[in-house]
């Protein structure tokens, strides 16, 4: 399969702090590619230069056969990539459908005339694209709270809502910033069902950076190793958990 | 027939976006129109000139402020400027523009639009500045519009005093005085006027709130970034917030000095009336249209009812600085209330009351 989105020698510093360097790697169609390290490894940047919240300094990431320095983030979007957050980024004033709705934002092409006056486009727009929402409801199954204001959810069924305003704009690559930290182990087990429907049903590229070494080595097809903001694996899961440099910086060297 | 929820379902998806989605409620929306239509205009000329027709024009200043500040989170101490800006701009139009191409509804919409490009214009720095720093840029708006007009006495068509009395012929627009006949100056047309203006402006600001425009504005407010990164241009979602805001502005300024004082006074779009409108929204509660009325109903009302109350009870003991100073204070006392006890104001008590009432007297 050919890939969908190749990382090359992406640097990124803050000030005199190198967050990322040099670091290549390939996420080919289809797969769910792990990209793990320790705290401070550079994960979260790597993600922040994909859909470009941040500009590397150095380094290209080509999406979709096309190669850029930096993409703006509606771009980005417009272009198909869906990310999450590590501490959840939703917007805490509205419900959970209005969360999931403003996913499908940019399938909504009425002005807002028309959305002011409740005319044409604008009433046909709301319909088809609640159509949309409530299936990844039912899919993620919160149809329960659906009417809930976000910030009275537990933190579970955050990421869980915040997963389903990704994945309802139909994205072509979704980013995942650990969508299971901080999850017991039922709701973890659940949220791996969900990517891995995502992924082999409905054929989404997931690029998702996780701590929980078991959830990786389960269910993804790739893994990417970052310690220091440098790539020091990449392979399969079995490549990698035979790769000394990962044994040492996950466990320690002694000097 | 009882006031109840229960045993309404939804039956679809587009049932369940309706405004008034029990039979109940449209039954009482229409009985309110025809009250608002029909019965209002018919009370005493002191009830509309003195209570209604400004709380439409401040009410409907608050919803605007509202659109910027509670639904797209940008701060804003201009809104008196923006007011100034359409009052102005109504005035012109209606002078400047023969009287066959013009009339005051349409100078209305265009006045409105007026303000609304002088809020892009001052909008501007909300593209890279946020919060309190922002303030800056629409307090600069403020000082500058009522220098602007203060400056240019061609505004005012070189009027010497500052204030300028509207014609009685700028009132009667598109023959309605001759057809009806009734007198279109006085405050039963200018109500009806003003009310139909408002509640065509708080339908749209109602349908803007619930569709995808209303969401952008708020994931702006909650979380830019998160916005941004789902395709939502932030840039241009402000820019929109502060034309649509200063557009209801715009018209609320020239409902005040149209419909309610009756002539055009710089003196009256002061900085004061910016914080004025900014109590009645965050009293009445961010983020909710309906909130806005009230917000602008108690903070309007209080100072008159609370006269009233000196003048009955306690033989006019109160003189008029008594009464200002002690309304500021209740504003204070309120607004520090609501933000520790209740942040969503007005709008947020009623539902909570309306959740109590669903409840009881079980509360579990």
């Amino acid at each position: 399969m050919s890939d969908i989105l190749k990382v090359e020698n992406v640097t990124l510093t803050f000030g005199g702090v190198k967050a990322i360097t040099d670091i290549s790697f390939n996420v080919k169609e289809g797969e769910i590619c792990a990209v793990i390290g320790p705290n401070g490894a550079g994960k979260s940047s790597m993600l922040n230069v994909i859909n470009g919240v941040y500009l590397p300094q150095i380094g290209t990431v080509t999406y979709d056969g096309v190669e850029r320095r930096s993409i703006n983030p509606r771009d980005a979007a417009i272009a198909g990539m869906a990310r999450t957050f590590q501490n959840i980024a939703l917007f805490q004033g509205m419900t959970v459908l209005e969360n999931i709705m403003t996913g499908r934002n940019l399938f909504m092409k009425s002005s807002w005339l028309e959305q002011g006056l409740n005319i044409g486009r604008a009433r046909t727009e709301e319909k088809v694209n609640r159509l949309a929402v409530e299936k990844v409801i039912k899919f993620l199954q919160i149809e329960s709270i659906r009417k809930t204001p976000v910030s009275k959810l537990p933190y579970g069924l955050q990421k869980r809502v915040e997963l389903g305003r990704a994945l309802v704009a139909e994205p072509k690559i979704l980013l995942l910033d650990e969508p299971m930290a901080g999850m017991n182990l039922e709701e973890k087990a659940d949220m791996s069902c969900f990517i891995l429907e995502i992924n082999k049903e409905q054929g989404i590229t997931t690029v998702m950076i996780e701590h929980d070494m078991g959830v990786v080595m389960d269910i993804s097809d790739h893994v990417v190793v970052l310690d220091y903001g440098k790539k020091i694996g990449d392979g399969t899961p079995s490549e990698v958990m035979s790769n000394q440099d990962v044994i040492d910086a996950y466990l320690g060297v002694s000097h | 027939m009882i006031y109840r929820e229960t045993g309404n379902f939804v039956t679809n998806y587009f049932k369940d976006r309706e405004i008034f989605p029990l039979k109940f409620d449209k039954i009482i929306v229409i009985l309110g129109l025809l009250v608002l239509y029909l019965y209002v205009p018919t009370t005493s000329e002191y009830t509309l000139s003195a209570h209604v027709v400004p709380i439409l024009a401040v009410g409907l200043a608050t919803v605007g402020l509202n659109i910027l500040t509670g639904l797209t989170g940008q701060l804003s101490l201009g809104t008196a400027g923006f007011m100034c800006v359409g009052a102005f701009s109504t005035y012109n139009l209606m002078l400047r523009i023969p009287e066959n191409f013009m009339s005051l509804p349409v100078a209305l919409l265009f006045s409105g639009i007026f303000a609304g490009l002088v809020g892009v214009i001052f909008g501007l720095p909300a593209i890279r500045i946020k919060g309190f720093y922002l303030l800056v840029s629409t307090l600069a708006a403020q000082y500058f519009v009522w220098w602007f007009f203060n400056s240019y006495a061609w505004f005012l068509n070189y009027e010497s005093s500052g204030v300028v009395a509207i014609p009685p012929k700028m009132y009667d627009y598109w023959g309605l005085g001759n057809l009806l006949g009734i007198d279109m100056q006085g405050y039963p047309a200018r109500y009806v006027l003003a009310l139909t203006v408002c509640l065509a402006l708080t339908y749209f600001a109602k349908n803007l709130l619930r569709s995808n425009t209303g969401r952008n504005f708020m994931s702006v407010r909650d979380r830019d970034i998160a916005a941004s990164v789902m395709g939502i241009s932030v840039p241009r979602t402000k820019l929109l917030a502060f034309f649509v805001s200063c557009f209801y502005c715009g018209v609320a300024g020239g409902l005040y000095s149209f419909c309610y004082i009756g002539n055009v006074d710089l003196m009256i779009y002061e900085i004061d009336r910016s914080f004025t409108i900014l109590f009645m929204l965050i009293i009445g509660g961010l983020g909710s249209i309906s909130g806005s009325w009230l917000g602008a109903i108690f903070v309007y009302e209080f100072p008159i009812v609370f006269t009233w109350i000196g003048d009955t009870i306690f033989q006019g003991a109160f003189n008029t600085a008594v009464v200002e100073n002690v309304s500021n204070m209740v504003y204070g006392i309120f607004i520090i209330a609501l933000l520790i006890r209740e942040p969503g104001g007005f709008a947020a008590l009623w539902a909570t009351t309306k959740q109590k009432l669903r409840m009881w007297p079980y509360p579990h």
